[in-house]
């Protein structure tokens, strides 16, 4: 792995800007695969050993990314939507798994770390960069069950949606009324469909009907 | 395949010589002060780099799977097992343990087991599964049941005879999602009509279905008046509903007209008396959209009930039948143990 200024600079060239959460996230991803035992992770063959849950959508994670290569399309990458600016470091091999979160004291530390600095964001990144981990961040050691269904590799499982047609990987589909469907089907939609026969609640907007797969 | 001591499928090989090779067991690594744990599972293919850490971790030779080209390790086969046998709502780890999967819950809802499915899979020679009871109601991680290949190599046709019974009887097990249901309430009694004593109906139902996601959408308290509690079922039908409840008024005393009120409501189907202890009193019934049950006034007493079994089913979007209340009867005596332990008990486990 590559030193942390370098990461650092790789990380917000990627995000679009230095900020104090590329700090916390490109340290965070350096403790958290320091702790599951990889070096190189965003290089064969670790790439193959890492799953890192994150829990915000926040800078931190994209600097995450940078650092460890984890992708969502790789499905090396999980989003747990929980607000908190955290993240779980799972090595796949070895089962060992660390959950690192960033934690509100520090921002009361910037100050102390970065005394002469006047500008917030400018005190928070510059403290950031040289914060001791145990104030920058609360560590635990974890065990996270990683399903089948959720690892990284070539699609094991499909099913085809009943009522719409849609092919559901991964085992996202659910049984409601006896019924194989897909989630839109069956709880819904976060969109509103502008035309009349697209997807919606209850409605069918692919009328082909596939055999469905095991 | 029968693994006697002189048939197993391992051989010792030296450390410098394993790279490509499968470990047959776990390595444990320990770094003194610092960590004990295993640096390889079992079923690790061995590569380059790994041959200096294992030399580091003294060892010289190596116990690796000496398989042949009809055997399976036991931790491939299982994932092939539990991926066949996992339904809708259903999933497993990727990393099996000590050559078994656990199946769980991906959501919360009703357990399904084709039970004749799982016995026909479980007649075929080394591979077994343990489910917990059909028609359970299950939460999200929940524990359904483990599968495994018995020896720690499968026969590769063997294997596949399991795989293919699943698949043909796709899916062995699923968890089928509750209907956000809406539920309607009519007290009934004299008692608690006049005031004479308190209701303590309405919290007891609205517990138990807000537990499953269905919403109590009204209750009203009714006098023992068959008219009236006919015409107020009539009203419910009439409205958005998908479940009504009526309590009391469900036995054999004059003042207990709740069912003859039901039976004149509307309700074409219905079916009295279920073969459940404490419940027998109970009516299941169905209108178009809309079920009815009429819960006997035991539900006030025992903390679980034949509502605790057929709610979860109706939930469910099932329309239990006369046979499916009569096969409740193995299985159907609570024993009113001093700590409830349901459903974690026989009662309602009649498969």
């Amino acid at each position: 792995m590559e030193d942390f200024e370098t990461l650092l600079k790789g990380s917000s060239n990627a995000h679009g800007h230095l900020c104090p959460g590329q700090v916390v996230g490109v340290r965070m991803a350096m403790e958290g695969c320091r702790l599951i035992g990889l070096d190189n992770p965003a290089k064969m063959p670790q790439i193959k050993k890492l799953i890192v849950y994150v829990e915000m959508d926040r800078c931190a994670t994209d600097a995450i990314c940078f650092v460890t290569g984890v992708r969502l399309g790789r499905r090396s990458l999980k989003f747990v939507d929980n607000g908190i600016m955290a993240a779980t470091f799972v090595n796949l091999e070895t089962g060992k798994a660390f959950r690192i979160v960033s934690t509100e004291k520090a921002r009361d530390l910037a100050q102390i770390y970065a005394p002469k600095m006047s500008d917030k964001r400018e005190q928070q990144l510059s403290a950031y960069k040289k914060m001791d981990i145990k104030d920058l961040f609360d560590i635990e050691e974890v065990k996270v069950d990683v399903p089948a269904c959720d690892y990284p590799g070539p699609t094991r499982f499909k099913q085809t949606c009943s009522s719409c047609g849609q092919v559901v990987r991964d085992k996202k589909e659910v049984m409601k009324n006896d019924k194989i469907l897909c989630r839109p089907c069956a709880l819904g939609t976060y969109y509103q469909p502008v035309k009349k026969n697209t997807h919606n609640k209850g409605s069918h907007h692919v009328q082909h009907k596939k055999k469905s797969a095991v | 395949m029968c693994n006697t001591k002189k048939n197993l499928p391992f051989k010792t090989i030296p450390v410098a010589e394993a790279v490509g090779t499968t470990l047959a067991h776990d390595m444990t690594e320990i770094i003194p002060g610092e960590s004990k744990g295993p640096a390889f599972k079992k079923g690790h293919k061995v590569t380059d780099s790994d041959v200096c850490r294992l030399m580091r971790m003294g060892k010289n030779n190596l116990f690796v799977l000496d398989l042949k080209d009809d055997q399976v390790h036991e931790d491939e086969a299982v994932n092939e097992l539990a991926a066949a046998l996992a339904g809708p709502g259903v999933i497993f780890s990727g990393s099996p343990s000590e050559g078994k999967l656990e199946l769980r819950a991906s959501y919360p809802g009703l357990f399904k087991v084709n039970i004749e499915a799982l016995t026909k899979f479980n007649m075929i020679q080394d591979v077994m599964c343990a489910a917990i009871h059909n028609n359970t109601s299950v939460k999200t991680n929940n524990s359904l049941a483990a599968t495994r290949a018995i020896p720690l190599v499968i026969h590769k046709d063997e294997l596949q005879r399991a795989v293919d019974l699943a698949k043909e009887h796709y899916p062995i097990f699923c968890v089928k999602m509750f209907n956000p249901l809406k539920v309607r309430l009519a007290i009934t009694g004299n008692e608690v009509y006049k005031g004479l004593i308190k209701d303590k109906f309405q919290d007891i139902v609205r517990k138990k279905i807000s537990a499953l996601g269905a919403t109590l959408e009204e209750a009203v308290i009714l006098p023992d008046d068959e008219e009236i509690i006919s015409r107020q079922i009539q009203t419910y039908l009439e409205k958005d509903t998908d479940l009504i409840i009526t309590t009391g008024g469900m036995s054999v005393d004059p003042d207990d007209v709740t069912r003859a009120g039901i039976e004149n409501s509307g309700f074409e189907e219905t079916i009295y008396s279920s073969a459940v202890l404490p419940g027998a009193m109970f009516l299941l019934g169905y209108h178009e959209k809309t079920s009815i049950m009429g819960l006997p006034a035991c539900g006030l007493y025992h903390r679980i009930t034949i509502f605790d079994l057929i709610l979860p089913r109706l939930m469910a979007g099932e329309k239990p039948t006369q046979r499916d209340l009569a096969k409740l009867s193995h299985g159907g005596l609570c024993l009113n143990c001093k700590t409830c332990t349901f459903p974690a008990c026989s009662f309602g486990k009649a498969g």
